[in-house]
């Protein structure tokens, strides 16, 4: 028998340690091929479903193991949740004496350098900024990771964090001053030397893609790499192979000139005028385009005159930077590590400007203020393929969302594990029992205007009948306003709205206050676990295509077409369905819970693709009267 | 000028696939297989039900079919234009743009004109069967080709 399975049987250690554990044979059974695949040095791809209880299943064959380990996954909180909450209650259960340790981003890190060179020029900042500073501060003198979590008093965006942690760019790296005290180089050492780490994508594809060097690398050391949420991959992989220049850059560039001037550099007045000048050129080059922030294919923007015209100037300036600095190169190591962004900033832009290349795609996105531009690779596969060959190490990549209609090939073929095991595990739960999904009838087609109404109309109702205990879950910004203003005038509930505030204050008041309802888009289809009588309702506005006008789906679909394939059935959909089964997930936590989905798009009546869909779905009680569901929900209440 | 195509069906004819719904009569079960084969075989087809209780009922047991027998379809009044593969109507229409016509409803449609290929069926039920022989004794007056089957045989013929 395998050790694993030990731990997870009636009366194991697992059972005798950790309160409430009852063995499970879909988690058991995760746990096993785990321990295949580590021992085997092989890829396993698991579909996990709500409910079967992966963390452990993971976690304990990983503890077991004796092998060095990355876990990662998608968020911060996650982060924590696995380091504070799980790896200590498996490594008691276990009586381990394996070492975990906890890595975030970059930014998530007290840079002390940075803090020291805002120090003595307080002139150019604002009054707020300036208190948040004297906070920082304060808590630097007591902090020992340096986490910048640590001080809850600062807002998650405060103005005052790029000023006082580092980023890729400003980090003078072995070369700082600050280097021994460096709380990011602590973090990393501690990493490199625990058993298990425990990290994000983010942290994790930067690593990968040496977009973060100058220190030692993680995934090198690693035996075993265990991907949680691993349906988030392929979109931020693609995001680390590719390039990305913004204004503001250009921008922090030449404030950061400004600064080393001011503080060392006092004679460099040449050299911060032609700083200045690439930044106002990058400005203006915002300005050329439209007011409200947009995304667009920067090839085609590229071919008009304006735009040509503003990159040839940024182009020259960038130069004449790169020139003017060079002559100051050896009086400063900040000026070093300045040239080295110039240089830096200077190809990227050569990069990003040259129309010829293939298998990218180039495009831009604008905000209020600034605009990006990238390059992003079309398929990341033939890279991760690569790179998972070049040594033996074990990959696990699971989440509750990574199958369609059935199957993996979707998901391996994006990230080329054409050659990986595939496990799919059905969630313990009675959907048949516990959930009933409803397309309500005589709905208007999903793009037409008078959607708006009838998604209104079926939201009041859904509101009444479960007393508030709904999510409004919306493919579109726009939508979720328009719906969340009109329902102020037609219910009494309050009424939660995403961007008002953080996800988790949101998230805390809608716990808090039983009649609260919640309207979200993106973030609030995935990662939210409300569980019981607090949640017994989800509506869907519409099934979650991706925009058909963003640029990187543009070139993706076109490189498609141009294989043959058909797109739609193998970018459009199995994105779609995804996505879709995140936001379904949202509704049954538990195995006592109970609810209703509502998904208000006739398409998944009237398509031929509806199959898919709803095979994809966890296999929940279908109806198309509205009337049963809002019985459902009544029933619920009493 | 259209084929009409009766099925009947038997005091003992549980012999009919089991429906997602128990509570459907035997011949609802088989216009849902009739409907089956016309999407399998790409023709369009119209099912006229008596109201508008029926055809929402035709359309929750349509919807509820296990999902490898997934059936595209939507009610008057809802779906894409030109509608989906399958439309559910309790209205007579004045031009069919479909070839087929499934029949469910007590009388015999009114306009026929246009149509390859009608199905109706002979129920069980005693009221329901007399008033089925009422419609066959019309469509044959009004000259078309008939043929009937029983149920059962539409399980044998899957080419439809």
């Amino acid at each position: 028998m395998s050790d694993v399975s030990e731990l997870f049987k009636e009366k194991g250690l697992l059972s005798a340690a950790i309160e409430g554990f009852s063995p499970r044979q879909a988690q058991l059974e995760m746990s096993q091929a785990i321990e295949k695949t580590i021992k085997g040095k092989s890829q396993l791809i698991v579909e996990a479903g709500t409910g079967t209880g992966k963390t452990f299943a993971y976690l304990a064959p990983v503890m077991v193991s004796n092998q060095k380990a990355i876990i990662s996954t998608g968020t911060k909180n996650l982060q924590e949740q696995l380091f504070h909450r799980d790896l200590p209650l498996l490594k008691k259960a276990l009586a381990s004496n394996r070492q975990a340790a906890l890595l975030k981003g970059r930014s998530n890190y007290l840079c002390l350098h940075r803090m020291g060179q805002h120090s003595g020029n307080s002139t150019l900042l604002e009054k707020q900024t300036l208190n948040e500073l004297t906070a920082v501060r304060q808590w630097s003198s007591t902090t020992k990771t340096g986490d910048i979590g640590e001080l809850k008093t600062l807002a998650e965006d405060a103005r005052v964090l790029p000023l006082v942690t580092s980023n890729v760019e400003n980090c003078l790296g072995r070369d700082c001053p600050d280097y021994e005290d460096c709380y990011l180089v602590k973090a990393r050492n501690k990493a490199l030397e625990a058993d298990i780490v425990v990290v994000n994508h983010h942290l994790f594809f930067a690593d990968m893609a040496l977009k973060d060097t100058g220190f030692g690398e993680l995934i090198p050391e690693a035996d075993v790499v265990v991907f949680d949420e691993a349906h988030q991959i392929p979109d931020i992989a693609s995001e680390y192979f590719g390039e990305a220049l913004s204004s503001r850059q250009i921008h922090d560039l030449a404030r950061d000139i400004e600064v080393v001037k001011r503080t060392v550099l006092k004679d460099a007045d040449q050299l911060v005028k032609v700083a200045e000048k690439c930044r106002l050129i990058a400005a203006d080059l915002r300005i050329l385009f439209p007011y409200d922030p947009e995304k667009g294919n920067w090839r085609k923007m590229l071919n008009r005159p304006e735009i040509q015209a503003q990159m040839s100037k940024l182009d020259e300036s960038l130069n004449l930077l790169y020139e003017v600095i060079k002559l100051h190169l050896g009086r400063e190591k900040e000026i070093d590590s300045l040239f080295e962004r110039v240089t830096q900033a200077r190809d990227k832009l050569k990069v990003l400007t040259d129309i010829n290349q293939t298998g990218v795609s180039l495009w831009y996105e604008t905000t209020p203020k600034h605009i990006i531009l990238h390059l992003t690779p079309l398929s990341i596969a033939k890279r991760f393929a690569s790179f998972i060959e070049e040594v033996e190490r074990s990959w696990v990549f699971t989440s509750a969302t990574l199958m369609v209609d059935g199957g993996f090939s979707h998901f391996q073929r994006l990230m080329g594990l054409d050659g990986a095991n595939t496990l799919a595990l059905d969630s313990p739960f009675d959907y048949d029992q516990q959930a009933i999904l409803c397309v309500p009838r005589y709905l208007p087609e999903p793009s037409s205007w008078d959607m708006k109404n009838t998604l209104l109309e079926v939201a009041i109702k859904l509101i009444e009948a479960s007393n508030g205990r709904c999510f409004l879950l919306f493919t579109s910004h726009a939508m979720l306003k328009e719906i969340a203003h009109k329902l102020e005038d037609r219910i009494s509930n309050p009424i939660l709205v995403q961007g008002t505030t953080s996800k988790r204050a949101l998230l805390e008041e809608y716990v808090n206050n039983k009649k609260a309802v919640l309207l979200g888009t993106g973030a609030f289809w995935e990662g939210v676990d409300v569980r019981g009588d607090d949640l017994t309702c989800v509506m869907i506005d519409k099934l979650p295509f991706a925009a058909p006008d963003d640029p990187l789906l543009q070139a993706r679909i076109e490189d498609c077409r141009k294989s043959g394939a058909n797109p739609f059935a193998q970018i459009q959909i199995p994105q779609a369905v995804i996505s879709l089964k995140q936001g379904a997930g949202r509704l049954i936590r538990d195995e006592t819970d109970k609810g209703v989905l509502v998904i208000c798009d006739n398409r998944l009546i009237t398509k031929d693709y509806a199959k898919i869909f709803l095979a994809s779905l966890p296999p929940m009680k279908r109806t198309r009267d509205l009337n049963q569901a809002l019985a459902f929900l009544t029933e619920l209440q009493e | 000028m259209a084929d009409v195509t009766f099925y009947t069906h038997e005091a003992e004819s549980s012999n009919l696939q089991a429906s997602t719904d128990p509570s459907a009569p035997d011949h609802w079960v088989t216009a849902c297989e009739v409907v089956a084969q016309c999407y399998r075989n790409k023709r369009r087809c119209l099912v006229l039900c008596n109201n508008q209780q029926q055809a929402e009922a035709l359309d929750d047991l349509l919807w509820k079919r296990p999902l490898d027998g997934f059936i595209p379809h939507n009610l008057v009044g809802e779906g894409p234009n030109g509608g989906a593969p399958v439309e559910i109507s309790w209205q007579q229409t004045t031009t069919h743009t479909r070839p087929v016509l499934i029949n469910l409803a007590d009388d015999m449609p009114s306009n026929l004109q246009g149509l390859k290929h009608v199905f109706d069926f002979v129920p069980v039920e005693d009221t329901a069967k007399q008033q089925a022989r009422e419609r066959y004794k019309q469509y044959r007056a009004a000259r078309f080709t008939m043929h009937s089957l029983p149920a059962s045989s539409i399980y044998e013929n899957q080419n439809g």
